[in-house]
């Protein structure tokens, strides 16, 4: 290799930061496909990315074992337009499902909030069923420092 | 293992059409049969499975909860305030098992 330690330098210097935006974009738009991908696979039906649904999990937690989750639909919950179900996905553990929960119209909130394992870093996916049949996903990255599923 | 134990928190009055909050948790392992004793043998799965909250008899709120729920799964969920009655929950164990609480609310 005929490069100085000097050029090296120079090139990462230039380079680094449009290298960063390129692989991070690129990440993004891969993990995207992978989890349309797999929420596909696992309710048999393509899901639409949506912002009234709400899951809010620390972005860093110290020990897979409970992991704080909160999960919340903006929705009105009437007879016309209601949650019925929303289920949780962990995909990096032994064992994807997480929970599943079930709402009614008029008497139940689409709001829950509880505890779950995760066994590496990874994105937490809701999937929630409208009783219109629309089927609607969010995820957020949740980084633990502890294997939670053993 | 202690026998699990199910406690639930909520406020014992509402006015009609309120929105209020339920906190519930159960003592219990939540033994996801990934593990294995001291001779390698698995422990076999012991979890609650599901969760069911009735309020005046019908069903308004359940969870289906697998493996990667916590151990003493905690569960808070938010219900609206129609009419004075029962609430009763119920916690389903692996093997037929099941706990059960019921509290009153009412309803001005």
């Amino acid at each position: 290799m005929g490069l100085t330690r000097r050029e090296v330098l120079m090139v990462g210097g230039v380079g680094s930061a449009a290298l960063a935006t390129a692989f991070f974009s690129a990440g993004g738009a891969c993990a995207q496909d992978e989890i349309a991908e797999f929420v596909k696979r696992h309710t048999g039906r393509t899901a639409t990315e949506s912002d009234r649904l709400h899951l809010t999990m620390p972005a860093v937690f110290p020990t897979g074992y409970t992991v704080p989750m909160d999960l919340n639909v903006d929705s009105p919950m009437t007879e016309d337009d209601y949650v019925k179900r929303i289920r949780v996905f962990a995909p990096q553990n032994p064992l994807i499902d997480v929970a599943s929960f079930n709402f009614g119209p008029r008497r139940s909130m689409a709001r829950v909030s509880t505890r779950i394992r995760l066994a590496k870093p990874q994105n937490v996916v809701a999937v929630a069923e409208m009783s219109d049949g629309a089927l609607l996903m969010t995820k957020t990255w949740v980084d633990v420092a502890t294997n939670g599923c053993i | 293992m202690t026998t699990p134990t199910p406690r639930v928190l909520m406020q014992s009055t509402a006015t009609k059409g309120e929105v209020f909050r339920v906190k519930t948790i159960i003592s219990h392992q939540m033994e996801t049969g990934l593990r294995h004793d001291a001779q390698d043998r698995v422990i076999p799965r012991k979890i609650i499975n599901r969760f069911v909250c009735r309020y005046g008899g019908v069903e308004v709120f359940s969870v289906d909860l697998h493996e990667a729920v916590s151990a003493n799964p905690y569960i808070e969920f938010y219900l609206r305030a129609t009419e004075s009655g029962p609430l009763e929950f119920v916690w389903q164990e692996d093997g037929g098992g099941s706990y059960r609480l019921e509290t009153q609310l009412a309803v001005a």
